[in-house]
């Protein structure tokens, strides 16, 4: 039986504390919904990208016809109205201007009128594909035009037809997959196909079938049925999601870190409901030992205050859910140039529901142990002037098994992956144990310290106040600000890498396959001499006489020593390089020839000065010492070797082909790429503009989303800070009235718990700046495979901003407590 | 889980790739290198364990991209040939995604492996690349021009053009090769990939580079007309 | 000449609509030395007049002189030191520092006043009261008696010229009682402090020079005892 005025009489009555308490509800259940939504709807939009990717739910691939069986597997599904079928084939062909004084290889699409399924085609012209493309006509790049001096509604002979062009093409869909061509595109009707007569005995041509299916089928079942007819080793069926992209790699690191964000924003208001509602209960500790004292029962105690969390946490999840729908509004107000263009901010009634559960189970689980703690507290502390301190109780462990097991189920739910969940859960319980041993002995030292000035020495010993929680307060906002960074600083690693790699000024167009003695000749005709990189294909041999074990180096994850190497000559460093073991390239004190190798060729085998290196170069042994080890400052998009000669040595005369980027204003690339193919016809030339800009949009895109989320975690992390500053608030009252009555002026008692905040807010936010960077190593070196930057302004900007924010909201609680008169809080302590 | 190969790679893959071959443009797919388990290519033995040395000179067809490399044509060339009492080595000087033009260019640091006998194979990404087949004619021909003048005896193997390309440039392209090997008197294999090209079951999923299968079958029309070039050879060195 | 001296002293609390008074118009005076005992039952606001004579509350109207000082004039800021320097506190419940160890909160006065021999004042003080070897222990490890001593210590170290107790012995059994009151009457004539307590236990009162008498806010009684 509830006594509901005294539930209402709690409510109405525990002020501050309930309204922290509601707040961190409000926040959680927000970010919780915020989270989900944003996650389903971005996970929605990013997966609209990745079939536009592939232009297509299913892809069919063979370089051959394809098989009858596979084609009447298709044909069976397109019959049950199961899916719908476009074929593209995807070749090289050599085109001629009309009077064939012009050839041009380029790369050929032969498309049905649906393409492309997903994702949009756009034309120079501004018109739709669809409307443009038809028989007895040829959509081409701007690059076919300017090479073979055409324009539009000029006549294009391919294979046996004869097309007229129509438009230019800007951007195609599917282009980021593959990347590389050696030829302008040029797109065609598929009824031309057989007019054009080069699909025959002999050809090489990538055939596709793309199949897009109605939303709701099983992509898997459908792909695995197809599977079953293919014929192995030749055809390839694939889906948008498992097809063998490195953009999908992309795709799925990307979700793998919003699902990382979205569980570690959980974990923090978690703990922040628990910090609130600790300092909550503790101020009702007289009371409830008042109630108990009168007949109260445990039960009867727990179950009113159960109540009144459940009451509160019901107007934080209303007020929460209110806010997620505002914020969904409101977002693309705030937001409108920060979030990708087409993410549609569509908060499902799903995520709600989701939302409301799991932030229902939170509140639950965190709020169980201070209410547990209720029970222990005793009828007699009704005499006692001093709290009861707090003991761990077998249900204490059982809560805290529960809360674990639950965190270990959300994230295997979450990265639907056993392996990599549980090195997560393994992370986060060595960061925990780690955080709590670092904390217990960063505080064994400072309790030690021999410290002259007064206020400081009161402030840390205000970190050891009996029944204290700075240890619990420390650890959990070190963990807390640990992952606040981490996501921090792995984002900010992620844009580095990703996004800040292409820099206006990349080279956007390759040359390859450029000989020795065209170097001044091809200078003369490009207009400029940019920096000629001299590739020498070799193998390595072995390493101080020990065999690369070639099995052994094939297994690796990563890069391996046994595949071929591109050797260079030079004297000097490039500029995105730096000498990391030697001052210069090369030593005067070795003899014989010399070789600078790359750190990551070091990283996969130890090497150090002087050890020689056997190389194979085209059938030749060559031995060299390693003189120097380089590192890169910045990954970019300029080339660069691993193995690096003097440029005075036998190697000049070493079997090689000149390789050089360069940037060309976008309007000229074809022009470039004219004059220097018509005189050096054995040059290829890679223009990897429209890749480029395709990619760095995307990268851009997520990189924008990554940040957005990030914010949540760091309003978790900020609510963590309030409530643990709120939960030792009445100890810190207690001292200033003791201060106050001896004698202290107002000005003392601030100093002190400024110095007081000070030390928790610096501990917590250092141990987190350690852990948090050894975090991002690994997760930026293991996991993204991306080099690592410290970035220590940000990070002592981080720390910076901590301190401020615990002293800001540590004082804010306390500022109210050195205005008054000491009688006030004697009053307040010795009645209640 | 993740690969070294992510996007921001693309300079190293560009790089790189190119050279690995024209058409590993896929990126990330770890094919298995062409190399034996045991090792590597075998540094050139003393030349008087052999009668004499053949280098496989040549691209990706030649170093047998994606196969190791004992399973390439060269090694099993030269475990046919001294299974009938050869003594030669063959050495795989093959260079994926190599053209012509490099082909040519590295022709000289081919002699300090003091070959015998050369079986050139080149060419075929000149083709892929859509590169002027005069070019390749040129190339081709400077190439067989040195070897001679160093006495070195030639090989030559024919190509002949995807069929998608065009028939104007496949019908000039596939006429370099027997125009030059009357123009300079050397033993011709007429096309390479005889019996292999277009067949599925003897391809690499490509649809371009043979499998281990389809090198077997290569060996057995290659062998004969280099059996041709060592009797040859023999009879000009014993002239000597 | 009077040490310690209230001029018709009124406290009212205003709750609601209601304005409830706690004391109305006291005065009287406190000669340098004397032991003076406020009595009175629960609520007959003997506990609020020690706050106002103390400077920890102010009054609704009247003023509390110290000396040649009208306390009541005085900033929060400028009464702080001047608690520190003048006056001294023991309570009922100790109030001892919990995060401090029994000698650092002896000194703590000391330290606050910027006094360079705290630690040698405070250690003697310790020793007289018999806690040296407790000294480093903190408040939760001492018991009532042992917390009551050290709040007695921390009382004396600036030597104040008053001392005020409130119910200083309320909290402790009899026996540790006698042993505090004994040792708090004996300092207190060593240090030569006036004292002011408020207690209703009627065998400390007879121990005092003077005892006043308060019933409802007003005094309604005083007696003097022969020494």
């Amino acid at each position: 039986m509830l006594h509901k005025r005294f539930i209402l009489r709690q409510l109405t009555r525990s002020g501050n504390q309930a309204a922290v308490f509601v707040l961190c509800v409000t926040l959680s259940i927000l970010t919780i919904v915020a989270v989900n939504g944003f996650s389903e709807s971005i996970n929605r939009s990013l997966l609209r990208d990745a079939r536009a990717l592939h232009s297509g739910d299913i892809i069919l691939h063979a370089h051959y016809p394809f098989s009858p069986a596979l084609l009447d597997a298709v044909a069976d599904l397109e019959a049950e109205g199961d899916a719908r079928s476009l074929r593209i084939y995807d070749f090289y062909s050599v085109v001629r201007s009309p009077e064939g004084e012009k050839t041009l290889l380029v790369d050929l699409k032969v498309v049905g009128p649906e393409y492309p399924f997903y994702g949009r085609v756009e034309l120079a012209s501004g018109r739709t594909f669809r409307s443009v493309l038809a028989p007895g006509t040829a959509i081409v790049e701007q690059a076919l035009l300017d090479r073979l001096g055409l324009a539009l509604g000029d006549r294009l002979h391919v294979g046996e037809a004869v097309l007229t062009v129509t438009d230019v093409v800007t951007r195609e869909p599917d282009r980021p997959v593959n990347f590389l061509s050696f030829g302008p595109r040029v797109i065609i009707d598929i009824a031309d196909l057989e007019k054009l007569d080069l699909l025959q005995r002999g050809s090489r041509v990538g055939y596709y079938l793309m199949l897009k299916l109605p939303e709701r089928t099983n992509l898997e079942r459908t792909a695995e049925k197809l599977r079953s007819a293919a014929v192995a080793g030749q055809e390839r069926v694939e889906t948008y999601r498992t097809a063998r992209s490195r953009i999908k790699r992309f795709f799925d690191n990307f979700l793998f870190f919003l699902a990382l964000i979205a569980i570690f924003t959980l974990l923090l208001s978690g703990i922040g409901i628990r910090s609130a509602l600790t300092a909550l209960l503790k101020e009702k500790e007289r009371t409830i030992a008042v109630i108990k004292a009168v007949g109260g029962t445990g039960p009867f105690v727990v179950g009113h205050y159960l109540a009144v969390v459940a009451v509160l946490g019901l107007i934080g999840t209303a007020l929460g859910l209110i806010l997620g729908f505002g914020l969904q509004y409101s977002l693309p107000l705030f937001f409108g140039n920060l979030l990708p263009e087409n993410l549609h901010l569509v908060i499902s009634w799903r995520a709600v529901l989701e939302g409301l559960v799991l932030g229902i189970l939170v509140v639950a689980l965190f709020a169980f142990i201070p209410l547990h703690h209720l029970r222990e507290i005793k009828p007699s502390a009704v005499f006692r002037k001093e709290s009861a301190e707090n003991r761990r109780s077998a249900p204490f462990y059982l809560a805290a098994l529960i809360i674990f097991l639950f965190f270990v189920g959300m994230v295997l739910w979450q990265l639907k992956d056993m392996k990599i969940g549980s090195y997560f859960v393994l992370g986060i319980v060595g960061l925990i144990v780690l955080t709590g041993l670092a904390t217990q002995g960063i505080l064994f030292g400072v309790r030690r310290l021999p410290i002259r000035s007064l206020a400081l020495r009161q402030a840390l010993r205000g970190l050891f106040r009996p029944g204290n929680a700075t240890r619990a307060v420390i650890i959990t906002l070190s963990a807390a600000l640990a992952v606040v960074f981490s996501i921090y600083l792995v984002e900010e690693n992620l844009d580095a890498a990703f996004v800040r790699s292409y820099p206006a000024d990349a080279p956007n167009l390759f040359f390859i396959d450029i000989q020795p003695d065209q170097v001044d000749a091809f200078s003369d005709t490009l207009g400029m001499t940019p920096r000629y990189y001299p590739v020498i294909r070799s193998r390595l041999v072995s390493v101080n006489g020990e065999r690369i074990d070639r099995e052994q180096e094939r297994k690796r994850r990563g890069d391996n020593l046994a595949r071929p190497f591109n050797l260079t000559y030079r004297d000097y460093l490039l500029e995105d390089e730096a000498m990391r073991v030697g001052d210069s390239l090369f030593r005067e004190d070795l003899e014989g020839l010399q070789v600078s190798v790359l750190d990551t060729v070091v990283e996969m085998k130890p090497m150090a000065i002087g050890d020689r290196i056997r190389f194979n170069i085209q059938g030749v042994p060559v031995e060299a010492a390693v003189s120097s080890i380089r590192t890169r400052t910045k990954e970019s998009i300029k080339p660069f070797f691993y193995f690096v000669f003097p440029e005075d040595s036998m190697l000049r005369k070493a079997p090689q082909s000149i390789f050089t980027a360069v940037r060309v204003d976008r309007d000229e690339i074809g022009a470039v790429q004219n004059r220097i193919i018509t005189r050096f016809p054995n040059v290829t030339a890679v223009d990897v503009t429209q890749t480029i800009a395709a990619f760095a949009d995307i990268v851009h895109r997520f990189s924008l989303v990554i940040r957005f989320f990030t914010i949540f975690s760091i309003i978790a992390g900020v609510l963590i800070i309030i409530s643990s500053v709120l939960a030792t608030r009445f100890a810190r009252i207690q001292e200033a009235v003791y201060f106050k009555i001896l004698g202290a002026k107002g000005r003392f008692v601030l100093t002190v718990f400024a110095l007081e905040n000070l030390a928790i807010g610096l501990i917590s936010a250092l141990l987190a700046l350690v852990i948090s960077q050894a975090g991002s190593w690994i997760i930026s070196a293991r996991v993204f495979d991306i080099a690592y930057r410290p970035n220590p302004a940000a990070s002592l900007l981080m720390v910076l901003a901590t301190v401020l924010l615990v002293i800001g909201v540590g004082l804010s609680a306390s500022v109210s407590i050195l205005k008054q008169r000491p009688v006030i809080f004697l009053r307040e302590q010795t009645e209640e | 889980m993740i690969q070294r190969c992510n996007l921001h790679r693309i300079s190293a893959l560009i790089t790189a790739a190119l050279w690995v071959g024209g058409f590993l443009l896929t990126g990330c797919d770890r094919k298995p290198e062409a190399l034996a388990p045991n090792g590597t290519p075998p540094p050139p033995v003393e030349k008087t364990e052999y009668e004499g040395t053949i280098v496989a000179m040549g691209d990706s067809l030649t170093e047998g991209y994606g196969l190791p490399q004992d399973r390439a044509y060269p090694a099993l060339l030269e475990e046919k040939l001294q299974a009938e009492g050869f003594s030669f080595q063959v050495i795989n000087a093959g260079i994926s995604g190599e053209t012509s033009s490099g082909t040519r260019s590295r022709t000289e640091w081919m002699l300090t492996l003091e070959p015998d006998i050369v079986i050139l194979e080149t060419g075929a990404n000149d083709g892929l690349r859509g590169v002027d087949p005069e070019v390749t004619r040129e190339n081709i021909a400077e190439i067989i021009r040195i070897l001679q003048k160093n006495d070195v005896a030639v090989v030559l193997a024919g190509m002949r053009m995807v069929r998608n390309l065009g028939r104007e440039y496949t019908d000039a392209f596939a006429a370099v090769y027997p125009a030059l090997a009357e123009q300079f008197e050397v033993v011709f294999i007429p096309f390479f990939l005889e019996g292999v090209a277009g067949d599925p079951t003897l391809n690499q999923e490509d649809g371009i580079h043979p499998n281990a299968e389809g090198y077997r079958v290569l060996v057995n029309h290659i062998h004969p007309r280099v059996v041709k070039a060592i009797r040859a050879w023999r009879a000009r060195s014993s002239e000597d | 000449m009077h040490v310690l001296e209230a001029r018709h002293l009124t406290k009212t609390y205003r709750i609601g609509e209601r304005e409830i008074s706690i004391l109305e118009d006291i005065s009287f005076g406190v000669p340098a030395g004397e032991f003076l005992v406020v009595e009175g039952a629960s609520g007959s606001g003997k506990t609020t007049l020690l706050t106002l004579l103390s400077g920890l509350d102010r009054p609704t109207a009247g003023s509390v002189w110290i000396g040649e000082t009208d306390i009541t004039d005085l900033k929060e800021d400028e009464l702080a030191p001047f608690r520190n320097e003048t006056l001294g506190f023991v309570f009922q419940s100790f109030h001892l520092v919990p995060s401090l160890n029994a000698l650092e909160n002896v000194m703590l006065p000391a330290e606050l006043r910027g006094d360079p021999r705290a630690p040698e004042k405070a250690e003697a003080l310790m020793k007289r009261v018999g806690l040296a070897d407790r000294r480093f222990n903190f408040p939760h490890q001492l018991s009532g008696g042992e917390k009551q001593r050290v709040a007695l210590c921390r009382a004396l170290v600036n030597e104040p010229e008053i001392l005020f107790a409130d119910e200083p012995t309320g909290n402790l059994d009899s026996e540790n009682s006698d042993a505090i009151l004994d040792l708090l009457l004996a300092l207190r004539k060593e240090h030569g402090a006036t004292l002011v307590m408020v207690t209703h236990s009627p065998d400390i009162a007879a121990a005092a020079d003077r005892t006043v008498t308060l019933r409802d806010g007003r005094i309604v009684g005083e007696r003097r005892h022969a020494a």
